[in-house]
């Protein structure tokens, strides 16, 4: 355990340890380029040169192991002077075209040259002109100019990637950046890259130019892509998502998400949304109506059957909480014990993040007492007893079906035997062809506007917040992430009139059409569920909204896994600017 | 010290001399100031005939200049729709295949909203924003006052008196 | 006579109410010269057309009624204002008389009243019922305070404007009108046998028509308007008009009183026949009213406001004290230099 002293304060370090990392433990900051936490040390941007006593020169933070009694000053006149000049060899080639550059707002070069630069440049040579739109895979394009050969990228994809194809080619200022001939970074990971570099260099297909950082709001939210529920952080403008990103979680994904999760999740709220609710009428098509008509039709309609020609279906795409409003219904009313979810696995886990279960929450479904459908493969929870939701649909002996949001009508078997279901009442959030089957539609709040608690399938449980806004949900259940824009725009101005769904979250409908049963429930917000879940659910036992935090907490049983979240507090790679976040 | 403390506190107050206690002479003083006045030239402008030609430090309307093979020199940056402080600019960037890849896709001016404090065009990067010489803004409709590209884009040479004076007075 | 009555009512009036909307006019102009610039000339050729324009638009406006006001004295007050307003014009002579073949008119609407001075100071007086009704009755603090200002300005004033107004009485020993104007055909003007008469006359005028430097019932950075800050549309205009008729009533009464009336200096030498000598009349009667209304309209765009304590001091320490003096001093001058 070696004691060394950093600006006069002694610290204490784990043995192996370096500067940098000892410093962002203890909450200083050194700047740097190429290092990351979660990628080897390559040491070649120098930045984060600073003064150890008995070294000649200035010594990389980096690189240096931390020995006994060593003396470390990073605010030296040498160490600044050094870092300064650092800073002024690494803008000799960069164009500075902030002003056209997605990165800026959020740039370490932008705020170094701010914190850690003289200033002005004494550069009046022509610069270097590099290729600027150059792909490096489907998702990624990359810009030689602004690059400052960190060389993250490159290391990304041969340690954490595991698919070595970027390297650097050319010699001295000439250096850049490509992708290995006839080779292609198109990795399921590959837009993690954007994420860490620490300049413009790379740039998301998805996102190019789309908004300024500071135009957006970011909230903290949970990617339903797949059951491994990666932490992330939403983009809004406008209350349309503009883009996804991962947010540093130990336990769940670290510093990374999958390119699946990160641009194809978010259009669906942005997209072909179900705006209100809609029953069909006589002719047998689909019409707006209001919340308590349909509620009113469905409980009707559900009464007339017997309770066996009832299904009740749960969901393992949507929180906790609906789950287990639905299986109280389901029991108050239905004389039920659990009822099926049906699991989505599609394909295979990739072995680093994206796992095959493409739900978010089948371990929360199952904890809140569902059971997943045995017909399709599962991966949590026991078969279902007696017989399968398909076989029951092809006996002919189910009338009628009430279901949480989930689209599960996409296995044609199912659609087939659908066609004697007289009534079928569904939440859905998009048009899908589940909803057009639908004879009642509850319109419900996507995952990105509402509050809720989705488990992943290590039993690590998060909570959701809304990050999008609809006529029922609010952003921002602790504190408003507000970009300026939201705070100071009035409805009336035409960039703040972003569209506001008619949606509520799928509890609502449960408790409506439960109410109308017969039921007094008077639920008023979602932390009231979640918090009758945590009193009765011991695997939910202490939790709350609160609780969970941003980072989430594991289930009770699965108390060992929990892993000490490191350089949360000063080190957010991927972290809302300050710009975004503030006014 | 307050700013009218001079005419607030008795002891500074001048003392009038008799002549001027006596009031009626020294009204007849204001009268013929006043009367004088009545002849001479007036400053009234006629305004709908005579126009006022503003010089290139007036603050007219902003607007984007356009190179002049047509397309926009703004890039999109969102800093003036950042700095705006009542909110006015609204911009949406998107690609070009020009050399600057950016462009605005969407540049909004609500006219109903702007004060022509000219912190768009101070903050400006590319000089792309400027403030022209128009002060004729009339609506009929509140959505007439959001101002597109199409009213926005000006040739840059019709600009170049504010672009001269810009260039001189900066640095 | 009735009939000749109605007519010359008619004329006058329509000739007054003219005369008003381009008092209006004139003020607006003087304004402008005054600050450098040119004033209305939109409307019609030199913006001659500007009050009928002004008419129109305080024609179409709404007519507001205030919740907490009292209705029916809200309704009356601007009525009582301008009626007082015109009425006073009845006892005026604008001229000698028009003689057409053998009929002589007298060209007063009420011709033979001997009392005139003292129907003048009766009618001119009731004037402050309507302001004073105006502000209690349109249920609003500002314009309860113009109503309490007006009224106390007023009965300041009057004394001083009947102080002012004896030493001409005394000078020509008569109430009628007539007789005033007759003993000064000499070119011998009230306003020279009288100077310090007519300077408390025409200063108390311009507090009793409420016009600057005494608007102080309807002080607008104050009261927002005084009395009529609950008014809209024509009842406004009725003010608006009152206010002007009288301004003109005014400068009439001075014009009779001080100024020789209808007496031209000189005209009479010239041998003119009665009829042209009538209209001569006439028109010095109206460019002396004129003239008049300039000065006021001057005054109102060069002297700022008083105080209220200093319009106080003014009237009854100064105003007063200097109109007994007046009287002895006429009695003298009577007894001495006209006998």
């Amino acid at each position: 355990m070696p004691k060394f002293t950093i600006d006069g304060n002694e610290y204490e370090a784990q043995a192996g340890q370096t500067i940098i990392q000892v410093a962002q433990e203890n909450g200083i900051d050194i700047p740097h380029f190429c290092w990351h936490p979660a990628l080897s040390v390559a040491g070649n941007c120098r930045m984060c040169l600073v003064e150890v006593e008995k070294t000649p020169k200035l010594q990389i933070a980096c690189g240096t192991i931390v020995t006994e009694g060593m003396v470390v000053k990073t605010l030296s006149e040498t160490a600044t002077k050094g870092r300064e000049d650092v800073m002024e060899f690494l803008l000799i080639n960069h164009p500075l075209d902030c002003p056209i550059c997605d990165e800026a707002g959020q740039c370490k070069l932008q705020d170094y040259a701010f914190d850690h630069s003289r200033g002005e440049s004494r550069f009046v040579e022509e610069k270097n002109h590099k290729d600027k739109r150059m792909p490096l895979g489907p998702q990624i394009l990359f810009d030689g100019e602004r690059c400052i050969s960190c060389s993250r990228c490159i290391r990304f994809a041969e340690e954490v990637a595991h698919q070595p194809v970027l390297t650097f080619v050319h010699r001295g200022d000439h250096v850049t950046i490509n992708a290995v001939p006839a080779e292609s970074f198109d990795n399921n990971m590959s837009m993690n890259v954007i994420d860490i570099c620490p300049v413009g260099a790379l740039t998301s297909r998805d996102f190019r130019f789309k908004a300024r950082v500071w135009d957006m709001s970011f909230t903290d939210s949970v990617c339903p892509g797949c059951s491994r529920g990666c932490s992330t952080r939403i983009g809004v403008r406008n209350n349309e998502i503009l883009r996804t990103e991962p947010r540093n979680n130990p336990n769940v994904n670290s510093y990374w998400m999958c390119d699946y999760g990160r641009v194809e999740m978010y259009p669906a709220v942005n997209e072909g949304r179900i705006d209100g609710p809609r029953m069909k009428d006589a002719a047998g098509k689909q019409q707006a109506t209001d919340y308590d008509t349909a509620a009113r039709v469905t409980a009707e309609t559900l009464k007339k059957y017997h309770k066996d020609e009832v299904l009740i279906l749960g969901s393992a795409a949507v929180p906790v909480e609906d789950n287990y409003a639905m299986l109280k219904l389901a029991r108050e009313h239905f004389g039920k014990q659990t009822i099926p979810f049906i699991s989505h696995i599609v394909g295979e886990d990739d072995r680093l993040l994206l796992k095959a279960d493409k739900t978010p929450n089948s371990m929360g479904a199952t904890l809140a007492g569902c059971v997943a459908d045995g017909h399709y493969p599962h991966v949590h929870g026991e078969k279902a007893a007696h017989t399968t939701v398909l076989e029951l649909l092809r006996s002919r002996k189910i009338k009628a079906v009430f279901a949480l949001g989930d689209n599960f009508l996409t296995d044609p078997q199912l659609l087939e035997a659908f066609e004697h279901v007289e009534f079928f009442a569904c939440h859905a959030a998009n048009e899908t062809i589940t909803s057009r089957r639908a004879d009642v539609v509850f319109s419900i709040s996507h995952w990105a506007e509402r509050d809720g608690v989705f488990v992943n399938f290590e039993g690590w449980a998060q909570s959701l917040n809304p990050a999008v806004t609809t006529n029922y949900q609010v952003r921002g259940r602790d504190q408003l992430n507000m970009s300026r824009l939201d705070r100071f725009g009035s409805p009336y101005d035409k960039w703040a009139r972003g569209h506001k769904r008619d949606a509520r979250e799928g509890w609502h409908f449960v408790q409506l059409v439960s109410n109308q049963l017969g039921s007094k429930w008077h639920y008023l917000h979602t932390e009231q569920l979640f918090e009758e879940i945590a009193a009765t659910n011991p695997e939910f036992k202490g939790m709350s909204y609160e609780s969970l935090g941003s980072l989430g907490q594991p289930i009770a049983s699965k108390h060992s896994m929990v892993k000490e979240p490191i350089y949360q507090e000063v080190y957010q790679e991927t972290g809302a600017p300050l710009m975004g976040s503030g006014n | 010290m307050g700013y009218n403390t001079k005419y607030n506190n008795p002891s500074t107050n001048r003392k009038l001399t008799l002549w001027e206690k006596l009031y009626l002479p020294e009204v007849i003083r204001g009268l013929l100031t006043t009367f004088k006045h009545i002849f001479r030239p007036k400053f009234t402008r006629q305004y709908p005939e005579e126009r006022w030609d503003p010089p290139a430090s007036f603050r007219g309307r902003p607007v984007l200049v356009m190179e002049e093979n047509g397309s926009e020199r703004c890039v999109a940056c969102g800093l003036c729709s950042r700095v705006c402080p009542p909110l006015a600019i609204e911009v949406r960037a998107s690609e070009t295949e020009q050399l600057k890849e950016r462009y605005p896709v969407v540049f909004e001016i609500n006219m109903l909203r702007c004060i022509f404090c000219g912190f768009c065009e101070e903050v400006c990067p590319e000089e792309a924003i400027i403030m022209s010489k128009d002060y004729e803004l009339v609506f009929r409709d509140p959505s007439e006052g959001i101002f597109g590209k199409d009213k926005l884009l000006v040739p840059k040479a019709e600009l170049k008196e504010r672009l001269d004076f810009l260039a001189e007075m900066r640095n | 006579m009735v009939i000749e009555a109605l007519i010359k009512i008619a004329i006058v009036l329509l000739v007054v109410l003219t005369a008003v909307s381009y008092t209006v006019l004139l003020e607006r102009w003087v304004s402008a010269w005054v600050q450098d610039r040119i004033g209305p000339n939109r409307v019609g050729p030199l913006g001659l057309l500007q009050p009928l324009a002004d008419v129109l638009k305080l024609l179409l406006k709404e007519d507001i009624e205030p919740m907490m006001a009292q209705k029916w004295f809200h309704w009356v007050a601007p009525v009582i204002s301008i009626s007082v307003a015109f009425s006073v014009l009845a006892i005026i002579p604008f001229g000698h008389s028009l003689t057409i073949g053998s009929t002589i008119i007298p060209l007063t609407i009420a011709p033979n009243i001997n009392i005139g001075v003292l129907m003048l100071v009766a009618l001119t007086s009731v004037g402050v019922y309507g302001i004073t009704l105006a502000g209690w009755s349109s249920g609003s603090k500002y314009s309860l305070l113009g109503g309490i200002r007006s009224s106390a300005q007023m009965i300041s004033y009057e004394l001083t404007l009947g102080l002012g107004l004896l030493s001409v009485v005394m000078l020509s020993g008569s109430l009628d009108l007539n007789a005033i104007i007759n003993s000064q055909s000499a070119g011998l003007w009230n306003i020279i046998r009288a100077p310090i008469g007519f300077l408390l006359f025409f200063v108390s005028s311009f507090a009793e028509t409420n016009r600057q430097p005494f608007d102080l019932p309807e002080a607008e950075p104050e009261l927002v308007g005084g009395y009529h800050t609950e008014y809209s549309s024509m009842k406004f205009a009725l003010f608006f008009l009152a206010e002007y008729a009288n301004m003109i009533t005014a400068s009439s009464v001075i014009t009779v009183l001080f100024l020789g009336g209808w007496h031209v200096p000189f005209a009479d030498q010239l041998g003119l026949p009665a009829l042209a000598m009538s209209i001569v009349g006439i028109l010095g009667f109206v460019l002396k009213v004129l003239g008049l209304l300039f000065i006021f309209i001057w005054v109102r765009w060069s002297i700022p406001r008083f105080r209220y304590d200093q319009l106080m001091n003014l009237g009854w320490k100064v105003l007063l004290p200097l109109g007994i003096v007046n009287i002895i001093l006429t009695a003298l001058e009577k007894i001495y230099l006209v006998n």
